[in-house]
């Protein structure tokens, strides 16, 4: 009997959510999904990407780079060599501003992926504070905190982004806080059914009776079994984080003007280029849309894997 | 079928619905830093000049006496006059009135772009239930949320229009048209629905409405896509429900052939909750709308939201915003009471 | 008596979130005008009380309004959902009368303390 106790304790926390993470299917699952592979795949390419760009363009780092060179305008003299189709020497080709694409897009996965992990870590954190808070105390906290979290979740990310930028005014750090805001309910809802699920759990009641305190019970207990549904949820919204601050940006709200964002040089190539220098719209949204899809097909795939009757909803 | 009550009850929903968003409205200027005295005045304009517009525009007064005389103003549709893109003109009839008909314009096709691709996809993928189409559909779907408007959008103008010249870019119709209203309908005047499509047939131009059709071609598939998506995957889970149930299985018991089975029962009744995803995504798609506006260069709602927000224009930020809640609110109306004329068994 | 009944629920849900905002914004305000000015604590208490309000009051119609389609959509695409028509909208009655709550006090707080200056 307390050795029966004592194997469930072991199995609870982190310890054991790593436990039942290797003897569950859910690995095995994942790797045998090709897309979701493909997907894991993209976005191993798009770090490594970004943390080359971030070391050998950034320049602000141990190693020089030519950080000048992809921000300033390099135009001198003629403005139509200034956007130069694709060569071997400017693989993407020039911009109006006589600045390679190539070395911009390739730093703008570094601003991407940076400004998407800043939203979505935050955003989990918070998410997962009152998700955890709403499922373990019920009844009212629980309904009004959920359900203004449901209301937020009805309005369209872009729009209400717009408003609280409004609030909040324009640039790349306000942009992010207002994304914050956007996606810390989707990360709430996801953690409070998980907690709901752990908190039926008789061995959580037999916690609490023995006098363990609120937090720890949280913390130990609750937290690391949501760990899985939040991971998949934090993947999937990584690619929208993505979009919706590129987004921002396009529209004029976040990044400034000449910035190497990949959403501020689609805005760039679209309103200068679109009908004379098809490349300078094109590459930026290639590695938008690519890394996006990454993130899309991981996390699909992670979902799948996690509760394969999702998948076929009704079968 | 739908009662009159029915209907009444929901319309007047409306009103929370215009008090709740103006109120916010409300509540997010006066937390916003910015002062809208001075951006009304303008740059370099002297403190004595900010503290005049200030009392003029009855910014001193007590935040509660502005915010009746703002409710007051909203229920006349009263929305202000324009501080910075048409200073001193009023909202409605200088700026929104003209660019409302090209986001309607722009929604009705892009949905109507969704509907109809979606529900034969997802009825394809609920046939061929783990098929090859199966699998295609559902990636072509992820794929489809993947690719951002702001590049699809660029992506099929440098395509059809750059590269095969098929398709125009930009702008709503080709210039040699000149659409001007009135219309003459059994010998009275009306005025033109400000919808391209439709008034060029009210006035009988046959050549102008495929001009009109042509130029809306891109942009509608552009933002239906993400539609068509959600729509799919709604219709292939609702179907396969359907599929399930009693009455389809009797049907096939008496021997007719699988997919026409599923065709004929499962259509009607599938379809019932798909009209309620239209509803709900109907806000994402006027989200796409600001979007889609920007890169084709139509002057709609969502260019002059953003533009207006950039300049701190904050009475046609508020027209504006209310005027999208309209609409999101007048469509998933239109929604409900379809909803409750087809399955009348959802009624109390 | 049916009638009765229906305003009681009705009073009990919204009864309790009011007061809760009265108390807020008397204190708020109070507690504002050791540091600020009396309009802008005003305006900036109303205008957080009128967030709120128009949050709640959008919500509340929101989920008459869309209620339905929710549900459905919840039920086809998402299937751990447990939301509700009845719960949501009853939350948000709450929400909207601590909105209505803070930006009564303000009214009748500021309009007393302006009178007395």
């Amino acid at each position: 009997m307390s050795t029966q106790t004592q194997q469930r304790r072991r199995r609870r926390g982190i310890r054991g959510f790593i436990h039942r993470l290797r003897h569950s299917r859910f690995l095995s699952n994942l790797a045998a999904n090709r897309l979701a592979m493909i997907g894991l795949l993209i976005i191993t390419l798009m770090v490594v990407i970004a943390l080359y760009a971030r070391i050998f363009i950034g320049g602000v780092g141990p190693i020089e780079g030519y950080y000048g060179e992809i921000m300033g305008s390099n135009l001198s003299g003629n403005a139509e060599m200034a956007k130069a189709q694709p060569s071997m020497k400017y693989p993407f080709g020039l911009d109006g501003q006589a600045r390679s694409i190539f070395p911009r897009v390739l730093f703008g996965s570094w601003l991407a992926l940076k400004w998407g992990t800043v939203t979505v870590a935050v955003s989990t954190v918070l998410g997962v504070s009152f998700g955890v808070i709403a499922a373990y105390y019920s009844d009212l906290v629980d309904n009004v905190v959920m359900r203004t979290m449901d209301v937020l979740l009805a309005f369209p990310s872009l729009l209400l982004a717009l408003a609280l930028v409004s609030i909040l005014g324009t640039g790349l750090q306000n942009a992010v806080v207002a994304l914050i805001l956007v996606y810390t309910p989707r990360f709430a809802r996801v953690v409070r059914g998980a907690a709901l699920a752990v908190l039926e759990d008789e061995y959580i009641d037999a916690t609490i009776a023995i006098g363990a305190k609120d937090f720890r019970v949280l913390a130990r207990h609750v937290v690391p079994n949501c760990l899985a549904p939040v991971t998949v949820q934090s993947t999937l919204n990584f690619g929208l984080a993505i979009i919706d601050l590129a987004a921002l940006s396009f529209l004029g709200f976040g990044a400034k003007e000449g910035a190497p964002s990949w959403g501020m040089m689609l805005s760039a190539g679209v309103e200068n280029g679109l009908h004379s220098a098809w490349w300078w719209p094109f590459f930026p949204g290639l590695a938008l849309a690519l890394t996006v899809l990454g993130f899309n097909l991981l996390g699909d795939g992670m979902r799948d894997a996690l509760d394969p009757r999702m998948r076929d909803a009704i079968d | 079928m739908a009662s009159k009550w029915f209907v009444v009850k929901r319309l007047l929903l409306l009103i929370p619905v215009l008090i709740g968003i103006s109120t916010v409205v409300f509540a997010i200027l006066h937390l916003g830093g910015n002062d809208p005295a001075a951006v009304m005045a303008g740059q370099g304009a002297s403190q004595e000049q900010i503290e005049t517009i200030r009392t003029e525009l009855g910014f001193d007064d007590p935040i509660w006496v502005q915010y009746t005389r703002f409710l007051s103003d909203v229920s006349q549709f009263d929305f202000g006059e324009s501080y910075v893109l048409k200073p001193g003109q009023p909202v409605w009839d200088s700026i929104l009135v003209d660019k409302l008909p090209v986001t309607i314009e722009l929604a009705i096709y892009g949905q109507l772009f969704g509907v109809l691709l979606g529900v034969p996809l997802g009825v394809l993928s609920a046939i061929k239930q783990n098929s090859l189409t199966d699998h295609i559909t559902r990636i072509g779907a992820l794929a489809g949320i993947s690719v951002p408007i702001f590049w699809s959008g660029p992506l099929l103008i440098i395509l059809f229009a750059n590269i095969l010249g098929m398709l125009p870019a930009s702008s709503r119709i080709d210039t040699q048209y000149f659409i001007e209203g009135p219309w003459v309908f059994m010998g009275n005047e009306l005025p033109l629905t400000g919808l391209m499509t439709i008034d060029t047939l009210l006035l009988g131009n046959i050549d102008a409405f495929f001009s009109a059709v042509e130029h809306l071609l891109l942009p509608a598939a552009v933002m239906g896509i993400y539609s068509m998506a959600l729509i799919s995957r709604m219709m292939r889970s609702s179907m396969l429900e359907v599929v399930r149930q009693d009455y389809i299985r009797t049907a096939r018991a008496k021997g007719q052939g699988q997919k026409i089975t599923m065709l004929k029962h499962g259509l009607k009744n599938a379809f019932i909750p798909v009209i309620t995803v239209i509803g709900i995504q109907f806000g994402t798609m006027l989200g796409g709308a600001v979007l889609t506006e920007t890169v084709f260069g139509f002057s709609g709602l969502g260019v002059i939201l953003v533009n207006a927000i950039q300049a701190g224009d904050y009475p046609v930020v508020q027209a504006a915003v209310l005027v999208f809640a309209m609409l999101f609110t007048l469509v998933n109306l239109t929604v409900d009471i379809t909803y409750s004329y087809l399955d009348p068994r959802i009624q109390q | 008596m049916a009638e009765s009944t229906w305003l009681k629920s009705r009073v009990r849900i919204v009864g309790g979130s009011l007061l809760a905002g009265v108390a807020i914004g008397v204190v708020g305000l109070l507690g504002g005008l050791l540091h600020y000015e009396l309009q802008t604590v005003t305006t900036k208490l109303f205008a957080v009380g009128a967030l709120v309000f128009g949050f709640g009051l959008l919500g509340w119609s929101g989920s008459v309004l869309l209620g339905r389609s929710i549900e459905t959509v919840h039920r086809h695409l998402d299937r751990e959902s447990d939301w509700t028509e009845a719960s949501s909208r009853r939350a948000m009655a709450r929400v909207a009368g601590f909105g209505g709550g803070i930006m009564g006090a303000v009214t009748v707080v500021g309009q007393a303390i302006e009178s007395l200056i």
